[in-house]
């Protein structure tokens, strides 16, 4: 990696010294990629020559990396110079926004919730909110994230959305104008709150901040409750992932010993074991971590090492399935970044959870599953391309156990009600008492 | 090439020697520095994908998934074929080339089955109209691009393909067809009472003489009593160039068919008409429809310009760029399938994403299927010029009757001059 960082300074040298760091060693294997690369030139000089437009050399270049890298596997990637700092701006836990988490429903972007201390929880949006509108502009038509690129912008700046609440008489079907003024947000904030004698805690994704949150929210939690605490939820659900060495140390802060997870990547040297240290910020209370097919990636570690160390209690249904690390290497000075997968890996027990996901000890439905279309919850072995599964041996169908006919719409607090919460908090309570055959606890 | 030939011999050689070819090839700074450090940055890309990825990638899968995505990104049609690809539609002509059968159109992001071609791998499976491709060879084919999906069925006769079909609510279902040579009728005519039908499905180096057997026959068949032909382009995709020039042509006496503009204002290639009507003078009515496209444009565009047909149909697919195929290493690096340049009709009209407007707009009645058009593709280019005048509303069956073909008996209407089209008479064709 050295030697690619003299790329850039040079004149053509850009091309070759590329090339000269092709390892010595192997002559006929290098010609290869001479001839390859030679190749690649030419198609570029033809089209430069040739198309019908004059197109940036940078657009090609950038075009040809992406369709280079991406089709790799479905999460390797190719970031331009300003994709690249979006996500350092996104990893780091902050952007200009005003603080609501959202999904799409009926063509609307519909509020999940507002998040604490953020703009759009000041202004008194309230979960369950739809926007119809954003700065006047019908959300018609816009998919989730152009919403959600639309609703973002430096701190300081405005904004006006059109807010349908449909839960309050008064204002039913009369859409109101609200204007708020961006600000910092931090995203993926860990989030806790005590239900009853049980401390809650959302993790909605990892960046640099989630281990050193999950901390937080402990101490917290125990200073709330007391001695009657009987211990935590920690929800993992529709956590697509993020850092790995977070997911690590959360893990770490839960366990006392043994293994937490390893990766392995193309040469057998390159494997890499990460352990837990003394220590249970808990103090051993009992922990059950809630999943479903959104859960992935830096998740599932979580939850696989967990799981192998019988520390918690895997509750919900099957995880996504994303066994692969992506290592971010940047291209030299404003080249952009490859996202590349670089390593598998694997939970304490030695499993691949890649395209097989986390199977929970205990199967509870959300319910609402059957009404999510296939496609729009895929799972990593159906994404064009995964890597393939190693095998493994597939625990026994367990019974799904589903939210009662009459369970009711809403819980005691206004949210919809979640059957999963409800059933883990039981669980802690020692109120459900028939498991399933199997369980771990 | 010999200049990259040259730095590739100087970086086994040494440093010294490449900096040296380059100054002399290019100097050391202006426009050509920015693109030979752009080209590094592609190299640099290269090698670290070479060394880190979780497995040891091919070199040559990764340059062709780049000149992939080079080409793709460029618009709609631009794309690349690979060594296996490029060789295999080489040996089209000697017969090894094969494919299913099946006529497909994208709508929506959903591939669609149009019709399975008679006595072919597919209609000999049960595939039939509306079903729905979920799966090629296991590879999903939603949001898939026409040209994507296509490619994917041919192949070298004898080759496996997999599908995976959706029928209306059912369960998909797989099934594995074996490629054949597919052999498409590109022309086929018959009367109509006293019009004479000529339906072209593809432009083909077989298209022209094989129209003029069709009118000479039609002619012959008919005698003194032929009102007019009637020339069906529905559904036509294009195909050769100098097929649609040359059919044009056949209809026409004088004046421009279509011009050809690449990027350099000097680089316009003309077609002209030559004397000679084949038809006699007769009119003629063409029928388009959303699936009409490219050299089929051609030809809509090149008769209503000279006011020598009369359009009549929906609007067209909207295809007003030609693509050249260039060869890399001789075949051995595969092709590059590139834009390089629009055609423009004799009034200078392009229609990319445009479109040819029919004269008479009309229907194509219950069940039609719809159509994916260019301005929907992306990364289409765009269009230009002033915008085409708007589309009238349409001429819809009456209600409770029901018709085979209803712009076909729409253009017999016209023909006979029993059908009164907004102060238009058939004269004017």
């Amino acid at each position: 990696m050295k030697k690619i960082a003299f790329v850039g300074i040079g004149v053509a040298i850009g091309f070759v010294a590329a090339l000269g760091v092709l390892p010595a060693a192997h002559g006929a294997n290098d010609m290869s990629a001479y001839r390859q690369l030679d190749l690649f030139s030419d198609a570029f000089e033809r089209v430069r020559a040739n198309y019908v437009r004059p197109v940036e050399d940078s657009e090609l270049i950038n075009a040809a990396i992406e369709g280079m890298v991406s089709n790799l596997d479905p999460h390797s990637s190719y970031m331009d110079a300003k994709a690249f700092a979006d996500m350092q701006i996104q990893t780091k836990g902050s952007f200009g926004g005003i603080g609501i988490e959202v999904t799409m429903e009926n063509g609307l972007v519909k509020i999940i919730t507002p998040i604490d201390n953020t703009p759009g929880s000041k202004a008194g949006l309230k979960a369950g909110d739809y926007i119809a509108a954003i700065n006047g502009v019908s959300v018609q038509g816009l998919n989730l994230n152009d919403a959600i690129d639309k609703m973002r912008g430096p701190a300081g700046s405005k904004i006006t959305l059109t807010i349908v609440r449909t839960g309050d008489k008064a204002t039913a079907k009369k859409p109101f104008d609200v204007t708020l003024t961006r600000a910092v947000v931090a995203v993926d904030e860990v989030r806790w709150h005590r239900e009853g004698d049980v401390g809650y805690i959302r993790m909605p994704g990892f960046n640099e901040n989630t281990a050193s949150g999950l901390e937080t929210a402990i101490r917290d939690l125990k200073h709330q409750i007391g001695p009657g605490l009987k211990g935590y939820v920690l929800d993992l659900r529709n956590n697509p992932g993020g850092l790995l060495d977070q997911a690590v140390q959360v893990s770490d802060d839960l366990l006392t010993s043994g293994e937490v997870v390893s990766t392995r990547g193309r040469h057998p040297d390159d494997t890499q074991r990460y352990d837990a240290h003394p220590g249970d910020v808990t103090d051993g209370k009992p922990v059950i971590v809630l999943i479903n097919a959104g859960t992935a990636s830096a998740s599932e570690i979580v939850a696989g090492a967990l799981q192998d160390h019988h520390r918690a209690t895997i509750l919900g249904m099957t995880s996504f399935g994303k066994g692969s690390v992506q290592t971010i290497i940047p291209l030299s000075e404003g080249g952009g970044a490859l996202r590349l997968t670089t390593a598998r890996y694997y939970t304490p027990s030695g499993h691949s959870i890649q395209a097989q996901g986390i199977v929970p000890d205990v199967m509870v439905a959300a319910g609402d599953e059957g009404d999510i279309p296939k496609i729009a919850r895929p799972s990593e072995a159906d994404l064009p391309g995964h890597l393939a599964g190693e095998p493994v041996v597939k625990k026994a169908n367990q019974t799904v156990i589903r939210p009662p006919a009459n369970a009711p719409k809403t819980g005691a607090d206004g949210k919809p009600y979640d059957f999963q919460l409800q059933y883990a908090l039981q669980l802690l309570r020692g109120k459900v008492a028939a498991l399933p055959a199997g369980m771990v606890n | 090439m010999n200049r990259f030939f040259l730095l590739l011999v100087g970086a086994l050689a040494g440093f010294g020697l490449a900096v040296a070819a380059s100054h002399f090839a290019y100097g050391a700074i202006g426009p050509r520095y920015a693109t030979e450090q752009q080209l590094g940055r592609f190299g640099e890309a290269f090698q670290l994908v070479r060394e880190n990825y979780l497995q040891k990638p091919e070199d040559k899968n990764l340059v062709e998934n780049a000149i992939g995505g080079m080409l793709t990104n460029l618009d709609a049609h631009s794309s690349y074929f690979d060594p296996q690809t490029y060789a295999a539609m080489q040996t089209k002509a000697a017969g090894a080339y094969g494919g299913i059968g099946l006529v497909v159109t994208v709508k929506d992001g959903t591939a669609k089955i149009v019709e399975p071609i008679a006595d072919t791998p597919a209609s000999r499976a049960g595939l039939r109209k509306d079903d729905v491709l979920v799966a090629i060879d296991g590879v999903a084919m939603r949001n898939r691009t026409l040209d994507d999906v296509s490619s994917r069925m041919r192949g070298t006769v004898g080759t496996a393909v997999a599908l995976t079909v959706a029928r209306g609510a059912d369960k998909p279902f797989d099934l594995k067809l074996v490629r054949e040579v597919i052999e498409v009728e590109r022309l086929t005519w018959h009367r109509e009472g006293d019009v004479g039908y000529i339906k072209i499905v593809a432009f083909s180096d077989r298209t022209d003489p094989d129209l003029r057997i069709a009118v000479a026959a039609l002619k012959r068949q008919i005698g003194p009593s032929l009102k007019g032909f009637v020339i069906d382009l529905r559904d036509n995709g294009g195909g050769v160039l100098q097929a649609a020039i040359d059919v044009s042509d056949d209809f026409l006496d004088t004046g421009e068919i279509v011009s050809v503009r690449g990027r350099e204002p000097d680089a316009i290639e003309r077609y002209d008409a030559h004397y000679g009507d084949v038809s006699g003078g007769k009119p003629i009515v063409l029928l388009i429809n959303g699936g009409t496209a490219s050299a089929s444009e051609i030809v809509a565009g090149a008769l209503q310009d000279h006011h020598r047909a009369t359009i009549l149909g929906t609007l067209s697919f909207g295809k007003g760029s030609v693509q050249s195929i260039m060869p890399l290493d001789n075949g051995a690096g595969g092709a590059l399938h590139i834009t390089t340049a629009r055609y423009y009709t004799p009034a200078g009209r392009s229609i990319q994403v445009t479109g040819i407007v029919p004269d008479v707009v009309v229907s194509g009645g219950p069940g039609a299927p719809e159509y994916q058009r260019e301005v929907e593709l992306p990364h289409h280019l765009l269009a230009e010029g002033p915008p085409a005048r708007p589309l009238a509303a349409a001429i819809e069956p009456a209600a409770g009757r029901s018709y085979d073909d209803f712009q076909l008996a729409t253009a017999l209407a016209f023909l006979h001059k029993t059908l009164a089209v907004r102060g238009k008479s058939p004269d004017h064709a």
